[in-house]
């Protein structure tokens, strides 16, 4: 039985739609006809080189997009090669090397287990997949709120949650060896011994094609000192993980270094087949009401478009100083991006929190490099490679951060 | 229906409450497959460097127009840049997402509890139970008067009970303190609101049973071996669910930034949520 009945009505308290249309600002804005993901139209890869504008949201499904190419357009687009291998020094091994259909991954933390986003992504158009960060034992993470935004970008503090790497193993290692895209397990340890154990079994796991080694962690044996920042803990960490796998070696780069280029001289030197960089740079959001830090980890890692000058900086660094292929990431939204790390050296690039805004954006990129190859009568995407790097060695750029402000 | 990303045409927006906003959305595929509770991920425009999608419970959805509206408060400049989009343009939205609402079938009385935006939670719910011929009482709480979400966007099957903190409207006080009156008289309650509101009440919400008595419970509910912790089973016997907020990544479970923190362990509010029961969070100890 009901107790109280206290029902109260109103007199016109909404304000209405005209009055509310007076109140706003007669705004001249071009709606660009756009992008966006929402043509769902599955044409076969790069058929339609289209206008990326970038600038907005707004849907327009009635832009007009570019005609569906003609037979021999396709087969033109067909018989551009989009393939990359990120381990060559595998290959003389029977392991073979990592090669992947097109050169753009999805970012670990990103795109969780490849699942997640279901039919919303077709998954085996990307080039690979960078799992969630996985270490050897479960981890609950840090205390929320864990993200946020931030002009350009966001924050993240995650810490690492995973259900750790045995758990990995039986429930995803399943679905993923019946994909032909390739997935890359990013690992993560507080020890060395932590990332060699992990290794080892993910080691002939199927369906598991390589490992990308989160090095921005704390290494408990020094203190807590990232492995990232510390030359020494770089090299040691790369060379036991060598050795205990056959598996594809990748190896992440910190941006949050004076000086990257020792540590990736380091890495390559240590056995890794490939450098991927940057992680995300550390930064800081404060509460609304002023009286603490937003996140509950207080620091958290930021990404976005905000950091790709950075990405590029430490990606034409790093080209200058090693020989093993390198994974450009940071910030990537558009081709242009992807052109952008391609010219300064990387072979790859991966695709962070775009993909939140943008759950299509990976797939799409491919379509375009593909597009973008065809209209410069490149038959592969190499000769974008390297373009912007220093003409002779020895340049000034070539020494690494110098600015004057 | 699984999530999908849709272009969602405004058809009408309009200014409901001083700073909150309703718009309308043709969008048929959202609007026959979403269930109350569930939430949509909405691209803003980036033009000024927005990189993040924003959520929004669905606040109503009706199959037979196609339409579905969205009610937010103007908080920032994604949710500014929301206001300023004109009908006839269309939004990309990814939906429906998340967990809904679970109603047991044998409750008759349902109480809604909503504290200010948090009508945007369970308002959907009040239109599902009301096609199912169940009874519904909403107890909704707000700073003043001048926000109180207005009688004539409710269906006039609802009984709707007013609290302002300061007495302008109705009860004076908390929506909170109005939930004894009603406990004996609901089958189940559904809440969407501020943090220490939804604390307040999973507190009340745990005592229920011993004041009440566990006889009629146990008739009703309850006995039988226990469904696990988060199941839709064990949300259907649950007095209290409630629709927790979080800021949000990816909005599918892939990032795990939306985690809020339960009994047994992180939660996303964007897959395991945004409804739970009241049981599986660990409420803060404070409330
Ligand atoms: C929510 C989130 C979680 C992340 N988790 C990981 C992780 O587990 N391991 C890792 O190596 N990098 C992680 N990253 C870093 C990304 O892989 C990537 O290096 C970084 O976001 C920069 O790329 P972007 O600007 O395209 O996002 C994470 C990033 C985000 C935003
Ligand atoms: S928002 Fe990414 S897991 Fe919930």
């Amino acid at each position: 039985m009901k107790a109280k009945r206290t029902i109260i009505t109103f007199g016109d308290m909404r304000v209405g739609k005209d009055s509310d249309r007076s109140k706003r600002t007669p705004t001249v804005r071009k709606i660009k006809s756009a992008i966006v993901a929402v043509d769902r139209t599955k044409s076969p890869a790069g058929a339609r080189p289209r206008v990326e504008t970038g600038s907005s949201a707004v849907a327009d499904l009635g832009a007009p997009t570019a005609p569906r190419p003609t037979l021999a357009e396709q087969a033109a687009l067909d018989r551009i090669d989009l393939s990359i291998d990120l381990a060559p020094a595998r290959g003389a091994s029977e392991h073979g090397g990592l090669i992947l259909a097109n050169p753009i991954l999805v970012a670990s933390g990103t795109f969780g287990y490849g699942v997640e986003y279901g039919e919303v992504v077709d998954v085996q158009r990307l080039g690979a997949i960078c799992c969630k960060g996985t270490t050897l034992r479960p981890r609950a993470g840090n205390a929320p709120p864990r993200v946020t935004e931030t002009p350009g970008g966001m924050l993240n503090s995650i810490g690492l949650q995973n259900p750790g790497v045995d758990a990995v193993i039986e429930k995803y290692g399943p679905i993923w060896q019946t994909w032909k895209v390739p997935v890359i397990v990013n690992v993560a340890g507080e020890s060395i011994e932590d990332y060699v154990e992990v290794a080892r079994r993910l080691d002939g796991v199927p369906g598991v094609a390589g490992i990308e080694l989160n090095i921005s962690c704390p290494n408990v044996g020094k203190g807590g000192l990232q492995f990232a920042i510390d030359r020494d803990a770089a090299r040691a960490v790369t060379a036991a993980v060598r050795r205990a796998t056959e598996l594809p070696l990748l190896v992440k780069l910190s941006p949050n270094v004076a000086d990257v280029r020792p540590i990736a001289k380091a890495i390559e030197e240590a056995g890794a087949d490939a450098i991927t960089a940057i992680n995300t740079l550390s930064g800081l959001a404060v509460s609304p009401d002023r009286t603490r830090a937003f996140l509950g980890n207080t620091y958290g890692g930021l990404s976005g478009p905000a950091i790709k000058p950075v990405a590029l900086r430490i990606v034409y660094e790093v080209a200058q100083v090693v020989s093993i292929p390198i994974v450009a990431i940071g910030g990537v939204t558009s081709l242009d991006d992807v052109l952008d790390f391609l010219a300064c050296g990387a072979v790859a690039v991966q695709v962070g929190t775009a993909i939140f805004a943008d759950p299509e954006l990976p797939v799409r990129l491919g379509d375009q490099l593909r597009a973008e190859c065809l209209r410069r009568g490149f038959d592969s995407y190499r000769p974008f490679i390297g373009t912007a790097l220093p003409k002779r060695t020895g340049a000034s750029s070539a020494k690494g951060v110098e600015y004057r402000p | 229906m699984t999530m999908r990303l849709v272009a969602a045409e405004l058809v009408d927006s309009r200014q409901i409450l001083p700073g909150q906003w309703l718009q309308s959305f043709h969008a048929p595929e959202l609007a026959s497959g979403s269930r109350a509770g569930q939430f949509v991920h909405v691209r803003t425009g980036d033009y000024s460097g927005l990189v993040l999608r924003r959520p929004f419970s669905i606040n109503t959805a009706d199959p037979a127009t196609g339409i579905i509206t969205l009610h937010f408060r103007m908080v920032g400049r994604g949710t500014e840049w929301m206001t300023r989009v004109r009908e006839g343009e269309r939004l990309d939205m990814l939906g429906p997402l998340g967990r809904p609402f679970e109603v047991d079938p044998r409750s008759h009385h349902l109480l809604l509890i909503a504290g200010g935006l948090g009508m945007a939670g369970v308002r959907m719910l009040a239109d599902e139970a009301i096609r199912d011929g169940r009874g519904i009482t909403i107890l909704f709480g707000a700073l003043s008067a001048s926000h109180v979400y207005p009688s004539s966007l409710l269906p006039d099957e609802v009984e709707y009970v007013v609290a302002t903190d300061d007495g302008s409207l109705g009860h004076h006080g908390y929506v909170t303190e109005l939930v004894p009156d009603y406990e004996a008289w609901a089958d189940q309650a559904f809440a969407c609101g501020p943090q220490p509101m939804l604390a307040r009440l999973a507190q009340l919400a745990a005592g229920r049973r011993d004041r009440l008595g566990v006889a009629k419970l146990g008739r009703k509910r309850g006995g039988g071996k226990s469904d696990p912790l988060g199941s839709a089973a064990a949300r259907r016997k649950s007095f209290l669910q409630v629709s927790m907020e979080q800021t949000m990544g990816c909005a599918v479970g892939a990032c795990l930034g939306c985690t809020v923190i339960g009994v047994e362990g992180p939660l996303r509010v964007c897959r395991e949520g945004p409804v739970f029961a009241a049981e599986e969070i660990a409420w803060p100890a404070s409330a």
